[in-house]
């Protein structure tokens, strides 16, 4: 069976899933005093799609990420304080301070950057996948994009060039219901992105995207038959955020209730606990445990950053171009 | 041809089959969305052509109705057969198989004469639960499917409109089906086709192709010509739908005493090896208690529960499965009587 999910590997699915929401839970709350610079897109509810599918991969695996990109850093184990002190803007962050949160990158750990260019990651990855394929190794490239990016022509260019280069690329759709305030129920087309798969010639599939085990085990075939030569896969995952577009999004766009509703009955995190407790295979202290490391984690990554230094003025043109 | 009745028509389209991970694991059929809006307006032509007034479709948010609506605009402008009116029920729309028990709630309390239902295995497993006596009309659009008809929708709703106009007596145009009933962790599912014992701890992605992963596989029919799970047991022993019995398979290691090992289709374009252990005969009435350490109970190929060890799984095979129209049969009775003639 594909990717067995031992122990050692639930306590760390559910470690990276309760990082994600605790790191953006405290994010909503310290954006709205005011300190914090920028723009952030918090990924809240979304975790199981990135913990599932990064599970699978090892840092010479690449992923490209969009503008809602903490949770695909966290994921792909980008360091968490630095990721706070780069959200805070401070010299001791993941990209000096000089990204923000649309920018955090971690090429070490194959973390090609979240991006604030709807659509942007497509190409990356196959570029990624083409040097992998060239190279002959078992590598591969995913590019996480939303529901808004899956009516870009990126995303459209890329998969066609996927198919045609047979890359080492996955391809996947988070989609959250809404393209900023615009329903994916209006704007998309074809209603379900995973059906312009086809178009394509490759599989297209549909996943809960709440349930951590169905992402974990879609992508882990479509991560096995990439590393096998087998080529691209389009895996739309249905999900939801919790919080708005960006921080200050009144969301009047959504229902009444919506959230909550959709918080009662599908949390990827509650489920989780549920199941994994109720088949015996992990117990509520052990995840307790995890809860409380993670909260002190968490507390600590945001007392660092407030305190961390700002970047001097003298680093103005540091990091800026590469040379070749 | 035109009659004119005032029978109603039930519609079931499931907009989430045939879009899960056999996709990518299997070559399994992609089933767009306007394609079952297509089938749909098949049917609505064959049942005008019956005078077949009135049909209730079930609403949801994937695009399905919203084609059907576009197309029955279109409709009125070019064709001299009109459609039946479609009334797109009032109903709350979860994405969910609620939809489907909800719409059909519906349906059968008004008093539909038929449903067709478009889906797969687990579309009809569903309309099934709630229909009664009220007759289905099969159509696959699902992944592999061994209880609907992958048949033109024009023929089907022909043979629909046949038997909601009377001309076609219900005990002529139905059939009786067997069905399932397994209960576990105090759920109780019914299948159509199968129930699979799983090794697998979670629900997941639902479908089951890993046949290291079976357990033990009870079906209703067993059809050597089927793809899925089924079709184990009927390449080991085929069991028609008319007979009363269905088949047990116990699956054992690769190389184990008395393990036979063969090739079976269990998704589109899958050829597995499975070990069978033994099988045998499920008698109807019977309850059959499997034992088993921890894992998933597949109802008509998707994984439905999660048991524990020391949990129980029962199954129990009956006689008390949904009426589904008989297309063939319907159409042949109309051609040796001349009900089509004009």
């Amino acid at each position: 069976m594909a990717s067995e999910l031992t122990k050692d590997r639930l306590l760390q699915a559910y470690r990276t899933m309760r990082t994600i929401r605790d790191f953006e839970d405290r994010l909503h709350a310290d954006f709205a005093t005011g300190e914090i610079p920028g723009f952030v897109h918090l990924y809240a509810g979304e975790e199981a799609s990135a913990t599932g599918i990064c599970m699978h991969l090892g840092k010479d695996d690449y992923i490209a990420s969009t503008h809602r990109g903490h949770g695909h850093c966290i994921a792909k184990g980008v360091d968490v304080m630095g990721m706070m002190a780069e959200i805070w803007g401070k010299k001791t962050g993941t990209c000096r301070g000089k990204g923000g949160s649309m920018h955090i990158a971690d090429l070490s750990l194959g973390m090609m950057g979240a991006n604030g260019i709807v659509g942007g990651g497509g190409p990356l990855i196959c570029g990624a996948a083409l040097a992998m394929k060239l190279r002959k190794l078992d590598d591969v490239a995913i590019c996480f994009f939303g529901d808004g990016a899956s009516n870009q022509g990126t995303i459209f260019e890329a998969l066609n060039l996927a198919t045609v280069w047979n890359l080492p690329a996955i391809f996947v759709a988070e989609n959250n219901g809404y393209a900023e305030a615009t329903s994916s129920k209006y704007s998309v087309a074809c209603d379900n992105i995973a059906d312009r798969a086809s178009a394509f010639g490759m599989p297209g599939v549909i996943v809960d995207g709440f349930d951590f085990f169905a992402v974990h085990e879609a992508a882990g075939e479509a991560i096995e038959r990439a590393r096998k030569g087998g080529g691209p896969t389009l895996l739309e995952v249905k999900l939801s955020r919790y919080y708005g577009h960006f921080e200050g999004d009144q969301q009047k766009y959504r229902a009444p209730n919506e959230v909550a509703h959709i918080k009662e009955a599908k949390d990827c995190l509650t489920t989780f606990a549920k199941r994994v407790t109720g088949a015996g295979q992990l117990t509520q202290a052990e995840l307790s445990a995890i809860d409380a490391e993670v909260a002190a984690l968490i507390e600590e990554s945001v007392r660092r950053a407030k305190s961390d230094p700002k970047p001097a003025a003298a680093d103005l043109m540091t990091d800026v171009y590469v040379s070749y | 041809m035109s009659y004119s009745n005032p029978a109603s028509v039930g519609i079931i389209a499931n907009p989430a089959s045939g879009r899960d991970i056999r996709r990518l694991t299997a070559k399994a059929t992609v089933f767009p969305t306007i394609e079952k809006a297509n089938m749909i307006q098949r049917v609505l032509g064959a049942l005008g052509a019956f005078g077949v007034g009135h049909v209730m479709m079930m609403p949801d948010m994937t695009g399905i109705a919203a084609a059907v609506e576009r197309a029955i605009v279109a409709h009125r402008a070019e064709a001299h057969i009109p459609w039946p009116a479609v009334e797109f029920l009032n109903m709350d729309i979860s994405e969910s198989v609620t939809d489907t028990f909800n719409a059909v709630d519906l349906m059968v309390a008004r008093g539909v004469a038929a449903i067709v239902v478009l889906g797969g295995d687990g579309t009809h497993r569903a309309v099934a639960m709630r229909c009664g006596d009220v007759p289905i009309t099969t159509l696959s659009t699902g992944t592999n499917n061994a209880f609907p008809d992958l048949r033109e929708a024009t023929t089907a709703g022909f043979a629909t409109g046949l038997l909601a106009s009377g001309r076609v007596s219900r005990a002529e145009a139905t059939l009786a089906n067997k069905r399932i009933v397994v209960e576990a962790c105090g759920r109780c599912e019914v299948a159509l086709v199968d129930v699979c014992v799983t090794r697998h701890m979670h629900i997941a992605s639902r479908a089951v192709w890993q046949p290291e992963a079976l357990e033990e596989l009870f079906v209703a029919f067993a059809e050597p010509d089927s793809v899925g799970l089924s079709s184990i047991a009927g390449l080991l022993q085929p069991v028609r739908r008319d007979e009363p019995h269905g088949l047990r398979v116990r699956f054992g290691r690769a190389g184990g005493s008395g393990v036979r090992r063969f090739v079976a289709p269990i998704a589109p374009g899958l050829l597995e090896r499975v070990s069978v252990a033994k099988h045998g005969l499920m008698r109807p009435g019977e309850r059959v208690r499997v034992v088993s350490g921890a894992g998933t109970v597949a109802v008509d190929g998707e994984r439905e529960i999660e048991f524990g060890r020391g949990d129980t799984v029962e199954v129990m095979l009956d006689s008390n499965g949904p009426r589904t129209i008989d297309v063939a049969r319907t159409l042949h009775i109309a051609a040796t009587r001349g009900l089509l003639d004009v």
